[in-house]
């Protein structure tokens, strides 16, 4: 005991019996206490990773091409114009080494194959994460101001969306959440402006409720907005969550306000008509091609039709009979902006098709509701509610306007930053979960919450979380030259009473000219072009379909003579396509044996029956239109171009572009020109 | 012996120390001066090498404590996001937490300038900590003026919903009353020393009792909108 | 040779003597003159009382403030080869500094916690000096001094706060810079003379920047200098007289050694 203290006493002379020995001690402890920093920075997490890349590629066949091109050190991805300082690559190694695409260990796996080089954008901007760090926490999971953690994998099509605007083939997902933003009507409440500065604009039609009282009852309304799903399983009506009296005082105020229109008491002297032939509604309701646009459930719960239109399994619990037939008389009365087509049916057809429709209902539906007049009290409270819960924002409704911003903003909702997130109990720290959350259980984040309950999938949550985390501050900041603009729908109305027309058949809820219109159908920017004037004239007499695989089809008008020429005439006057000669022919038309080489051509060297039916007896081709008549239905100037360059005609047709010689091209045109289809009623005038 | 002179003379000598010092005091004055002479140290190496020592020291410190923890780094500047609650640096979150109480005027502007003011006239007022106690004299006169005094510097502290700065000055107070009931001769240690501090001392430690406890509360004890929080609530 | 010969020949060489004045030896007055003649060291006494050397006299806060500082120079002027006074560059470079710079990190953590060190030390120093009653005349100018030290100190340590430009560095400016807004009549003037504009931006950032680095350590150091002068010239370190027990013998010259 003795002698340790005597050493230790005699180490603490030794090292510190005078100032300046001391100052020597501690100045060597001070010069070891600064070396261990740079020490330490031998030991980082991107050396480690550096080194286990070295172990991995050294005994790899290909270890010493691997080697040659690793070099030690930090390595970045500079882009100065887009902010991109991206360190990624310090430790994921193999991302541009093709001969590593075996390698599934992170961070070593070689980048999947995209249309982009990994050098000219870097990583972050469409992962996330913070590219200047180097230790993976901070690469991957920062969460400061400005700082991103990394986007899951499920939602990397965001991405892509942050530059391109147009609708990309490879980004299901993006397009879906996109047109699911304006269909669902997300943007009447929640405001969205692109970074080119053009507002989303809803696509869906929510109806006008200022005359609802003329199209159904207090007590369907009651029903319907206490749970829109047992009504219409395909609504995107959302569920408010309204108690009873809620659900009734909002019903009490609408019916109150609801003025009555002059056309929708249609009294049709129709009474011999509805015990008719109990076929005839049915029948008409298919020859009218009601299921383009609207779906019925059928018996094992699904939903058959378009829905373009609201869905019609229980019209009949819903509207009111005068109202129907005065709606299928006319629905432009009731509606103006409607993109249901006017038919001109006659008034028996109409009965017939309003009994038929009527009869579609859900005797269970609505059966315990009875509600007693509102009184003043209630239908106080049922617009105090309307205004709290913004139903204006998608309806119109006497007495209520329609409100400015009604719900947060989403234009910058992908860049939304973490700390400013109430994030629920139990919930993962992310952003895209967060969003997710909010779509599916809105009221899950307090009881104050005005922002309804949406019937959705997970693949369609999905889809609208990836459009929303689209919507970065980043895609603001973008150099204008990287930004790919969507296609704008443009404002074009045709003109003149032929305009009239089409509006009044809402030709453009199906079809696309100039830029606007559905995509349901054909464009027909270039239509008259294309086809044959008295193919026209017989086609809009008697639509039948061109593609037989189509379930949509073109519906029966019902239009006049004159109304019908009128249409056609301007169809074939206005919609020329500026590349197509108006004036071709084919020297050799009816030379049989160009016609018979054109046949060779088309059955042999570009077997165009493995997509077409020229022949029905042997032709098995569904995917493109039938051809046994397209000698009557289009013009040769058009199938000729079309040959050379169907993309040049309609961009984005599946059509492949075969190169063809002009030969080749002329012969074909004049193989197809000579089908003349048997007998057809449109050529019989 | 003769006439008496105008001054007196003295010599000291001591080479091992200093150099020899010769001194007059003339008569008009007390000749009785007096020089505290105590051992010296040679700044070089003894004092020269103290210093260095307690820098490298202090610099081992500081550089271990750096190798272990990072200095704070926040995302990016967003004049758009304020965080909440923003705070100064924690030097200045005793003004801070005086700007909760205060119009900014006052606990922005006139607190500080007064603070400084205050602090650079210190040695000019004749502020004297080495003065004698407080109370020895004059007692119950002085003893009078404390009580109002403290009473009314409590009352401005309620008034103004300042209760973190009660604690200090009640501390304080209750130091001054000990000091204001006990004498130089009081068998206690610590009374004794009270007792012979004088109004300087008892101010500069209110002063510091009311930094200290300000500041930390202002870094500690504040959440979003500057409300109360238990640190070790999080 | 061994090496206090070696020393010893170092020190005498003509190259060694052209650089410092003071000459070799081990003498007292060498070791006064090595202060003395030395334009560094003469701001200090040749000598001090043995009894200040002591670490319970003065805690040795005012040396250890003076480490803090050449800590800081040393670590500033380093990380200004890595700094970029401008938005967002600024920030950027604090991102460089942690993961690419090479000991960039330990670099900004050092003058991080040294510079808060600092302040308290300073304030450290500041109350001991008072409790010590160190300020009487003739010391009261180096209180003041020190004053103004500390003033210094924490606007050296408020306007370096700011160039991280992250949200900390921003928002504690922004409260802190609101308070000028408060002074009466001129209140705004100040507020937008200490920012170069209305609110914290690009302009603050090199206002700051250019006081943090030129400006404030120039008068840090000049005064620095002036406040150890002081010390020298106002008789050394202050003793405390009214201590009973430390009170070291003194010889005082008595009137009986009047000389006749």
């Amino acid at each position: 005991m003795q002698r340790i203290k005597t050493i230790l006493s005699s180490a603490w002379t030794a090292l510190f019996g005078d100032p300046v020995r001391a100052f020597g001690v501690v100045s060597l402890v001070l010069l070891i206490a600064l070396a261990i920093a740079p020490a330490k920075e031998h030991f980082s997490e991107w050396h480690r990773y550096q080194r286990q890349y070295l172990k991995l590629i050294h005994n790899r066949g290909d270890a010493l091409s691997l080697q040659r091109r690793f070099q030690p050190g930090i390595h970045q991805i500079w882009l100065p114009n887009l902010g991109v300082v991206d360190r990624c690559t310090t430790c994921h190694l193999g991302l541009n080494e093709a001969g590593l695409a075996d390698v599934h260990q992170q961070p070593f796996s070689k980048h999947p194959a995209i249309p982009h080089s990994l050098d000219g954008f870097g990583c972050v901007i469409c992962h996330g994460g913070q590219g200047a760090a180097t230790t993976v926490s901070e690469a991957h999971s920062s969460e400061r101001a400005g700082e991103e953690p990394i986007l899951p994998a499920r939602y990397i099509e965001s991405g892509c969306g942050q530059c391109h605007q147009d609708q990309l083939p490879g980004t299901p997902q993006l397009n879906l959440g996109r047109s699911m933003l304006r269909r669902y009507g997300c943007v009447h409440c929640h405001a969205i402006t692109l970074p080119d500065g053009t507002k989303v604009v809803a696509t869906d039609h929510p109806p006008s409720l200022a005359h609802i009282a003329d199209k159904t009852t207090r007590e369907w309304i009651f029903s319907w907005l206490k749970d829109p799903q047992a009504y219409s399983a395909s609504t995107t009506m959302p569920d408010f969550k309204l108690s009873d009296t809620d659900a009734s005082d909002i019903s009490a105020y609408l019916v109150s306000t609801s003025t009555p229109l002059p056309g929708d008491n249609a009294t049709l002297d129709v009474k011999s008509a509805m015990s008719a032939d109990p076929s005839a509604g049915p029948s008409l309701y298919g020859e009218s091609f009601c299921s383009s646009c609207h779906a019925v459930q059928n018996a094992a719960g699904n939903l058959v039709g378009g829905d373009l239109g609201p869905e019609l399994t229980r019209i009949g619990n819903k509207a009111k009979p005068e109202w129907l037939k005065a709606w299928l008389q006319n629905p432009r009365t009731y509606d103006a902006t409607t993109p249901m087509p006017h038919y001109r049916f006659t008034p028996q057809q109409i009965a017939i098709l309003a009994g038929y429709l009527q009869g579609k209902s859900d005797s269970d539906y609505g059966a315990n509701v009875h509600l007693d007049p509102g009184t003043a009290v209630q239908i106080a409270h049922g617009r105090k509610l309307i205004v709290e819960l913004g139903c204006a924002a998608c309806h119109e409704i006497n007495g209520v306007q329609k409100p400015e911003n009604f719900a947060p903003e989403l234009s910058s909702i992908g860049s939304k930053p973490l700390a400013q997130i109430l994030f629920l109990p139990g919930m993962e720290h992310a952003l895209s979960s967060y969003i997710v959350t909010k779509i599916r259980q809105p009221r899950a984040f307090g009881t104050s919450v005005k922002m309804p309950q949406f019937t959705l999938t997970t693949a369609q949550t999905d889809a609208l979380t990836t459009a929303l985390l689209a919507l970065t501050s980043r895609s603001r900041s973008m150099p204008d030259s990287l930004r790919v603009a969507e296609i704008q729908e443009t404002n074009y109305q045709p003109a003149g009473h032929a305009g009239k027309l089409m509006t009044e058949l809402a030709c453009l809820s199906c079809h696309r000219i100039n830029e606007r219109g559905g995509d349901m159908a054909p464009d027909l920017s270039w239509e008259g072009s294309a086809i044959q004037q008295q193919w026209l004239v017989g086609f809009l007499k008697n639509p039948n379909t061109l593609r037989p695989a189509l379930i949509r089809r073109m519906p029966r008008f019902n239009l006049s003579d004159n109304d019908n020429k009128e249409l056609t005439d301007y169809i074939l006057a206005v919609y020329q396509s500026p590349s197509i000669d108006p004036d071709f022919t084919l020297p050799a038309m009816n030379a049989a044996e160009t016609v018979e080489h054109g046949r060779q051509l088309f059955y042999s060297k570009y077997a165009c029956q493995a997509c077409h039916i020229v022949d029905a007896k042997t032709d098995k081709g569904y995917i493109g239109p039938t051809l046994t008549q397209v000698g009557s239905r289009l013009t040769a100037a058009w199938v000729y171009a079309w040959l050379r360059n169907p993309q040049a005609l309609r961009p984005g047709t599946i059509e492949p572009n075969q190169n063809l010689s002009d030969d080749d091209a002329r012969a074909l045109t004049a193989f197809l020109m000579s089908l003349k289809g048997p007998g057809r009623r449109g050529t019989k005038q | 012996m003769s006439t008496p002179k105008d001054f007196a003379a003295g010599i000291d000598s001591d080479q091992r120390r200093s150099p020899t010092r010769v001194v007059f005091v003339t008569r008009r004055t007390s000749a009785q001066v007096k020089v505290s002479r105590e051992d010296q140290v040679q700044t070089f190496p003894e004092v020269l090498f103290r210093a260095a020592l307690a820098i490298e020291l202090l610099a081992i410190l500081l550089v271990v404590f750096s190798l272990f923890f990072n200095a704070p780094l926040e995302g990016i500047a967003d004049p758009t996001h304020t965080p909440n609650p923003a705070k100064a640096p924690w030097y200045f979150l005793g003004l801070q937490e005086l700007l909760h109480y205060f119009p900014p005027v006052v606990a922005g502007v006139l607190v500080p300038t007064l603070l400084i003011v205050s602090l650079i006239v210190i040695p000019y007022f004749n502020i004297n900590i080495e003065a004698s106690g407080m109370f020895l004299k004059d007692r119950a006169r002085r003893k009078q003026i404390f009580y109002i005094a403290t009473a009314g510097m409590l009352i401005f502290l309620l008034l103004f919903h300042v209760y973190v700065a009660v604690a200090p000055t009640v501390i304080v107070a209750l130091g001054m009353v000990v000091a204001a009931h006990s004498t130089p001769e009081s068998p206690s240690q610590l009374r004794r020393y009270l007792a012979s501090k004088p109004l300087s001392y008892w101010i500069m430690t209110w002063f510091l009792l009311e930094l200290i406890v300000l500041t930390a509360v202002g870094t500690f004890f504040r959440g979003p909108g500057w409300s109360w929080v238990w640190p070790w609530r999080s | 040779m061994n090496a206090e010969q070696t020393i010893e020949k170092v020190r005498g060489s003509r190259i060694w003597r052209s650089v410092f004045r003071s000459g070799t030896g081990n003498s007292t007055l060498h070791r006064a003159l090595a202060i003395q003649q030395n334009i560094f060291l003469h701001l200090f006494a040749t000598k001090v009382r043995k009894r200040m050397v002591r670490f319970s006299a003065t805690w040795y806060l005012g040396t250890l403030t003076l480490g803090t500082f050449l800590i800081l120079v040393i670590t500033g002027i380093l990380l200004m080869l890595y700094y970029h006074p401008s938005v967002p560059q600024a920030y950027a470079d604090m991102k460089d500094l942690q993961f690419v710079v090479s000991s960039g990190l330990f670099l900004r953590n050092l003058h991080r916690w040294s510079a808060q060190l600092m302040v308290f030390l300073v304030f450290a120093h500041m109350f001991k000096v008072f409790y010590r009653g160190a300020y009487r005349t003739p010391r009261e100018f180096n209180w003041v001094v020190g004053i103004v030290l500390l003033l210094i100190t924490l606007l050296l340590s408020y306007t370096g706060y700011l160039l991280p430009w992250d949200q900390l560095a921003f928002w504690a400016i922004t409260v802190g810079s609101n308070l000028s807004s408060a002074v009466p009549l001129v209140g705004n003037k100040i507020h937008f003379l200490l920012l170069g504009g209305n609110q914290v931006n690009a302009n603050a950032l090199l206002r700051f920047y250019v006081l943090h680095c030129v400006v404030l350590p120039i008068m840090a150091v000049l005064f620095i200098a002036v406040h150890f002068w002081r010390i020298r010239k106002d008789g050394g370190l202050y003793v405390q007289q009214s201590e009973p027990k430390a009170q070291a013998p003194s010889d005082s010259i008595e009137p009986a050694q009047e000389v006749k």
